[in-house]
C-alpha cells in the first residue's frame, strides 16, 4: 500500500497541457454513478476520478457526484432501486481495485437499475504505475457497453505546439496527460502521421530549410530521412501494412504523388500533370489513394487506384476541397469551402451526400479517431490556432484550447491494444 | 520502478476467461529528439548557405490561390534579370509563401509554384536556371500573423534573395 501511495503522488505530478472543454453536449446523455466496491481506497478514488473525467469528456455521459446521491451502496446487494429510479439513473458502475503481487488490477461491473441486476463484468490487469492507462481501459469498456462503439480514452494524440520560435512535436494521452516531446526544433513541423502499428511516426520538418519527410521510431528516437532531394518532400501517409509511404514531392519539377517502399526504397510515381497534386491518404484496404489536385482550377479531391492508376474525381460541390481522409471505405472527410469559410465536411461516396460538420472559420487538418466516430481538427481564434473536435453520431463538440502559444496539426493514434 | 516516469502504454489482451473478459496493460518508452541544442544537420546537401541574411532583395505579391505574376512585379523582375545576365556568378534564392487560408500541404505546393513562376519568368528572359534556387515554405513563415485580408495579401508572396 505504501508503494501505491508513493506512485499516486507521482501520478499527480503529470500535468495536462490539453484541457478539453465540451462546447456542445449530447441531447440525452446516459446518467451513471461510479462507486468503489466494498472499499474506499486512495487508489480507488483516483481510478474513479480518471474514469469519471474520461466519460464526462465524451459529452455523452452524466456522471453523478457523491453529493448528488440519495444512498451510497458498497455493493450490488445494497442498491435500493427506487432511490436510483427517482434520479433517472441508468446504471451504477462498481469498481474494485485488486492490489497484490505488485499488480494493480481493476475489476468492474455494470449494474443496470431498471433490471436491478449486473449486466456486464470485466477486469483490466495493470501495474501500479499504469493506473491512469488501466482506468482509461475501464472507461473504454463502459463506453462500448453503452454505445456499441469502441471507446478512445486509452488512445493517444500527437500534435504540434509553437511558442515563439520553438516548435514541438508532442504525444500525450487522449486526456492530455503524460506529454512526451518527440521532436523539438527551431523550424516548422507539419503533417505528423502515425504508422498503423503505432510504433513509428512520419512528419515534415523544415530543419534543413526546406520541407523534408522523416520517419521516427517512438521507442528509440531514431530518425530516417525518407528521401534526400533538392526539392521539397512532404505530406507522408503510411500504407495500412506500413510497408509503403505515400508522399508529395516536386523532385520531377512539379508537385506529384509518389509511394516509396520503405525497405527496398523503390519509388513509384502516381500522378502526372501540370497541376498541384498533394495530400495523399490511403483507403482502409490500401488499394486506393485519395489526394488533392487543382487540375480543374480549384482544389478538389480525387481518388487513384494504386495499381491500375485509374482516377476519378470525388468532390464537385464547393470551391475548395482538400486534405481528405477515409472515414471508412464509403465516406471521406476533408476541408471544404463553399463561400468564404473553411470547414470540415463529410462526403458519402455513393450517395454524394455532403455534410458540413463544423462551424468555425478557418478549420483545417481534420483527423479521425480510431473508432471512426470522432474528428479532431485545428482552428483559429484570433491569431492563435487550437484544437477542436466533433462526435459524428452524437454531434457532441469540444475544444482543446492552447494554454500557451499555438496548438495544431492533430493526429489521433490507432488503437494501442 | 524505472518505468514510472515514462509512459507510452501499449495494452493488449492476453486471454479471456469464460465469465470475465480480461485485458492487460504494458509499458513502452519514447525518446525526445532535440534539434535546438546542437544544430546538427541531417542532410548537408540540401542546406542553403546564408539563407535569411538581410532583407529580401525584392518581394513579389500574388492573388489568392494563384501563382500568376502580376504586371506590377514585372519591372523589378526585369531588373533582376538584367543584373543576373550581367553577372553569371550571382545565385538567386526564390522563397515562395502562402497565406494561412486552406490546408498547410496544399499551401506548401502553392508557395513552391509561386517561387517557380518567378524562376520561369527569369529563365524565359535568358537567366540560367542553374543560378536560381527555389523553395516553398507554405504558410509557415507569415510576415503578418493576423487573420485579415491586409495580412493575407502581404503573406502571399515570393521573396528574392541573392545568396552568392
Amino acid at each position: 500500500m505504501k508503494r501505491i501511495i508513493f506512485l499516486l503522488l507521482l501520478a499527480f505530478e503529470f500535468k495536462a497541457d490539453l484541457v478539453l472543454e465540451i462546447t456542445e453536449s449530447a441531447s440525452k446523455p446516459i446518467k451513471i454513478a461510479i462507486l468503489e466496491k466494498n472499499d474506499n481506497s486512495l487508489a480507488g478514488q483516483e481510478i474513479i476520478n480518471v474514469i469519471s473525467n474520461d466519460l464526462k469528456r465524451t459529452g455523452e455521459f452524466k456522471v453523478l457526484g457523491m453529493d448528488e446521491l440519495l444512498s451510497i451502496p458498497i455493493n450490488e446487494s445494497e442498491v435500493i432501486q427506487r432511490d436510483w429510479l427517482l434520479m433517472d439513473v441508468d446504471s451504477i458502475i462498481f469498481v474494485e481495485v485488486q492490489n497484490k503481487d505488485n499488480n494493480l488490477d481493476i475489476a468492474y461491473s455494470i449494474f443496470d437499475i431498471s433490471y436491478n441486476e449486473t449486466e456486464d463484468k470485466r477486469r483490466v490487469l495493470g501495474l501500479p504505475d499504469s493506473l491512469r492507462q488501466s482506468s482509461h481501459y475501464v472507461s473504454d469498456g463502459i463506453y462500448k457497453y453503452f454505445y456499441g462503439i469502441e471507446g478512445i480514452s486509452s488512445t493517444k494524440l500527437m500534435y504540434v505546439t509553437r511558442n515563439g520560435d520553438t516548435h514541438k512535436l508532442i504525444i500525450s494521452d487522449a486526456d492530455g496527460f503524460n506529454e512526451q516531446v518527440l521532436l523539438k526544433s527551431n523550424n516548422s513541423i507539419i503533417s505528423p502521421a502515425w504508422s498503423t502499428d503505432a510504433k513509428k511516426i512520419a512528419y515534415v520538418s523544415f530543419e534543413n530549410n526546406r520541407a523534408q519527410v522523416f520517419t521516427q521510431n517512438l521507442a528509440t528516437g531514431k530518425r530516417n530521412l525518407v528521401l534526400s532531394s533538392k526539392s521539397s518532400v512532404s505530406s507522408p501517409a503510411w500504407s495500412p501494412d506500413n510497408k509503403d509511404l505515400a508522399f508529395t514531392s516536386t523532385k520531377d519539377g512539379n508537385s506529384e504523388i509518389y509511394t516509396i517502399n520503405l525497405e527496398s526504397k523503390k519509388i513509384t510515381r502516381l500522378t502526372e500533370n501540370l497541376a498541384i497534386d498533394t495530400e495523399p491518404a490511403w483507403s482502409p484496404d490500401g488499394k486506393n489513394i485519395i489526394f488533392t489536385s487543382d487540375r480543374s482550377a480549384s482544389p478538389q479531391i480525387y481518388e487513384i487506384n494504386v495499381r491500375s492508376k485509374l482516377k476519378r474525381r470525388l468532390t464537385t460541390e464547393g470551391n475548395y476541397n482538400a486534405r481528405a481522409s477515409y472515414l471508412d471505405k464509403n465516406e471521406i472527410i476533408f476541408v471544404h469551402r463553399s463561400k468564404t469559410d473553411f470547414n470540415i465536411a463529410k462526403l458519402h461516396l455513393s450517395s454524394r451526400d455532403l455534410e458540413i460538420l463544423t462551424s468555425t472559420k478557418n478549420d483545417e487538418s481534420p483527423c479521425i479517431a480510431p473508432n471512426g466516430n470522432v474528428i479532431i481538427y485545428s482552428t483559429k481564434d484570433g491569431n492563435l490556432s487550437y484544437l477542436a473536435g466533433v462526435n459524428i453520431s452524437s454531434k457532441v463538440s469540444f475544444k482543446l484550447p492552447a494554454l500557451y502559444g499555438e496548438l495544431k496539426e492533430p493526429a489521433w493514434s490507432p488503437f494501442l491494444r | 520502478m524505472k518505468n514510472i516516469l515514462i509512459s507510452l502504454f501499449s495494452i493488449f489482451i492476453i486471454f479471456a476467461c469464460s465469465s470475465t473478459p480480461i485485458e492487460k496493460v504494458d509499458v513502452q518508452e519514447t525518446k525526445t529528439v532535440d534539434l535546438t541544442e546542437n544544430s546538427q544537420q541531417m542532410d548537408n546537401k540540401v542546406i542553403m548557405s546564408d539563407v535569411g541574411l538581410g532583407a529580401a532583395y525584392i518581394t513579389v505579391l500574388f492573388d489568392y490561390d494563384d501563382d500568376t505574376l502580376k504586371e506590377e512585379s514585372l519591372e523589378e523582375l526585369f531588373t533582376i534579370s538584367r543584373l543576373m545576365k550581367a553577372n553569371s556568378k550571382y545565385t538567386l534564392l526564390v522563397e515562395g509563401h502562402a497565406d494561412e487560408r486552406g490546408t498547410r500541404e496544399y499551401n506548401l505546393a502553392l508557395s513552391e509554384r509561386r517561387a517557380k513562376a518567378v524562376e520561369d519568368f527569369l529563365t524565359a528572359t535568358g537567366v540560367s536556371s542553374f543560378n536560381i534556387e527555389v523553395v516553398g515554405y507554405g504558410e509557415e513563415m507569415p510576415v503578418d500573423n493576423s487573420s485579415n485580408e491586409t495580412a493575407w495579401s502581404k503573406n502571399r508572396r515570393a521573396e528574392l534573395y541573392f545568396i552568392k
